[in-house]
């Protein structure tokens, strides 16, 4: 081992508030900084990553306060699993924005301060062991995010960071109101503590922190009702932050949900909720993704659609339902990521991203384009490409539990998702350009981005066995409460 | 082992009226009020509702600073039995640090807020929020 899990918060944070200084020594450090930090993150997290399937989690105590007092750091298969895709999506994102601004220095140098704090964010929230640590790092997320959904000043930008911002701050009361109740419950704040003393908590005060931390998180989650700023903010957001939007802030927030559904309470009916929510915010996602006349908005509510999709997959709540939930996580990732910064080349030079623009451009741009209808086949979940497993282990879960309705209700839609994904890939190759458009063909560190996500489809369409280990053993240890509880509650008797 | 939800006393209910008063206003205000400034501040009221009720729930009527001072050790030998009887005395720290951090927070979130609110301002030369709704579902 060569690090501990606090340089993924320690570091991006800091280097975060150096890139100002670092932009009087060389304008062109405050770019090369990010990925630097990210590129070691990466490294340090497989490296952990193979610690931890060997020996088991790793749990660090902030400060030497021994858990249940102290604020501790947990690096599980699960937790470290996610917190690698995460740092691998914002390396991808930082290769393909490396020339985001280049003109403009002082907006350049922005970005990525607030890219670095988005990524610091949320894998503080998939690492963090303590809820009230957990709001921290979410208000750290959500503010970077609605500061970049504002980024740029000439289209609608404000009004969906505005949005964003009241539904966000207003989810945050709610998630302390659900921190003041276990409090004065249980009087620990500690998510494993609170996981081996729930318990003790009255029925009702259980299941009324439970609505409200569903409330609180299902913001970030795009949970069916709570998700309208999501289509607003990825639409007028940059491209590059739409996939970080969709590739690293919605996982974090799915798996705030799930952390506190699996670990922290047992109440009765919760898996069922997960189902319906999910089946809802498929339903209603799809269906408003094919009535949109928008590139980005049809993206955004695809990738609501998708997070649905994950949410009845842990509903399922069988090992095997687990491992499909998170390789669909793996899979959202990699494939929306693409899908938004192919997208985002394809409408580049139009102010409203009509569906209607990206007609003809096969011929101007032949690479984005096939980039992104690899993209599309993948994530409708055509056999070759890495979307099918996903999708096809999560039908073979439901089956296995006999839930045939559920099989029926994602098949319905796939076909749904197949038309308008389709319709695009149509529109691309066989339609005619529109005069007043004029392609921008992609930079070279733009093309390296999205090629290394089309290999990793390619690759495990092709190999699923490579990834699939880790999904297995991230699935087995967030379904283990027990040994969760323990590791974190005997840390402060074993030193490393 | 049952657990009360709070021990209610006259101080703390008025202090647990006094917090909801608080989310309500300002839920109205968030709510109902058109000018995104009575919005913005509107937020601002909730989020001092929500920090006095947390700031309650650590309230003890009568209590000392959770320190062991001179004053309130008063020359007793430091056992477990009197560290615990002293402590009982005192207000429970953990909630001010809550709020302490929520405060800062929420000052992030205002400003942001207020900051997007002249954005929007300049773009569409109003405050009223019915008139700024270029975005649709």
């Amino acid at each position: 081992m060569v690090g501990s899990p606090v340089f993924f918060i320690a570091i991006p944070l800091l280097v975060a508030f150096i890139i100002p200084l670092a932009g009087y020594v060389s304008k062109e450090l405050v770019r090369i900084l990010p990925g630097l930090v990210l590129i070691y993150l990466l490294a340090l997290s497989f490296s952990l990553m193979g610690y931890v399937m060997e020996y088991g989690t790793i749990v660090e105590q902030i400060a030497g306060w021994a858990p249940p007092w102290g604020i501790n750091l947990v690096y599980s298969p699960f937790t470290g699993f996610l917190t690698t895709l995460m740092l691998f999506i914002g390396l991808v994102i930082w290769i393909y924005s490396y020339r985001f601004k280049n003109v403009d220095f002082e907006e350049g140098k922005k970005f990525f301060i607030l890219f670095l704090m988005l990524v610091t964010g949320a894998v503080g929230i998939v690492l963090t062991g303590d809820i009230f640590n957990q709001f921290v790092f979410i208000e750290i997320t959500s503010i970077a995010g609605y500061a970049l959904t504002a980024f740029y000043r000439g289209r609608d930008s404000a009004e969906a960071s505005f949005k964003y911002l009241m539904i966000g701050s207003l989810s945050s009361m709610f998630l302390l109101l659900a921190i003041a109740l276990i409090y004065s419950q249980l009087g620990t704040l500690n998510m494993a503590d609170i996981a081996s003393k729930s318990h003790l908590m009255l029925p009702e005060f259980k299941i009324l922190a439970l609505i409200f931390f569903i409330i609180g998180l299902g913001i970030e989650a795009e949970i069916f009702p709570l998700n309208g700023w999501a289509p607003d903010a990825y639409s007028q957001a940059p491209g590059p932050v739409g996939a970080a939007f969709a590739g690293i802030v919605v996982k974090a927030g799915v798996y705030a949900v799930i952390r506190i559904i699996f670990t922290l309470f047992d109440v009765e009916g919760t898996h069922e909720f997960l189902i319906v929510a999910g089946l809802i915010t498929l339903l209603v996602a799809e269906m408003a993704a094919l009535k949109q006349t928008r590139l980005k908005r049809m993206l955004a509510y695809s990738s609501i659609g998708q997070m649905g999709l994950v949410l009845i997959a842990f509903g399922i709540g069988t090992e095997a339902g687990v491992f499909a939930a998170i390789f669909l996580m793996f899979n959202h990732a990699i494939i929306k990521s693409l899908l938004f910064l192919s997208g985002s080349y394809l409408v580049y030079n139009s102010s409203e991203k009509f569906i209607s623009e990206v007609n003809g451009m096969g011929k101007y741009l032949p690479i984005t384009a096939v980039l992104f209808s690899l993209g599309a086949i993948a994530i409708v979940g055509m056999p070759p490409f890495a979307g099918f497993w996903s999708k096809w282990s999560v039908l073979t879960a439901a089956a296995h539990e006999g839930m045939f309705m559920i099989i029926g209700m994602i098949l319905l839609v796939s076909i749904v998702e197949l038309v308008y994904y389709f319709r695009i890939i149509n529109r691309i190759f066989f339609f005619k350009m529109e005069d007043h458009i004029e392609p921008k063909r992609p930079t070279a560190n733009a093309l390296i981005a999205m090629f290394a996500l089309g290999v990793i489809i390619l690759v495990i369409g092709f190999y699923p066995g490579l990834i699939t280990g880790y999904i297995h053993e991230a699935s087995q240890s967030l379904l283990d409460k027990g040994k969760y509880i323990h590791d974190v509650l005997s840390a402060g008797v074993l030193t490393r | 082992m049952e657990m009360k939800l709070f021990d209610i006393d006259i101080i703390e209910y008025g202090f647990f009226i006094t917090a909801i008063a608080l989310v309500l206003i300002g839920l109205y205000a968030v709510l109902i009020k058109k000018s995104l400034i009575k919005i913005v501040i509107g937020l601002s009221i909730l989020d001092s509702g929500i920090n006095l009720l947390l700031i309650t729930i650590g309230y003890v009527k009568g209590g000392t600073a959770p320190v062991f001072s001179p004053s309130v050790i008063k020359d007793m030998p430091l056992t477990m039995e009197n560290i615990k009887k002293i402590s009982e005395g005192m207000v429970d720290p953990i909630p001010q640090a809550l709020v302490l951090t929520a405060i800062v927070i929420g000052f992030g979130v205002t400003a942001v807020a207020l900051s997007l609110v002249i954005r929007l301002y300049r773009h569409h030369q109003t405050l009223n929020i019915d008139q700024i709704k270029n975005l649709k579902w």
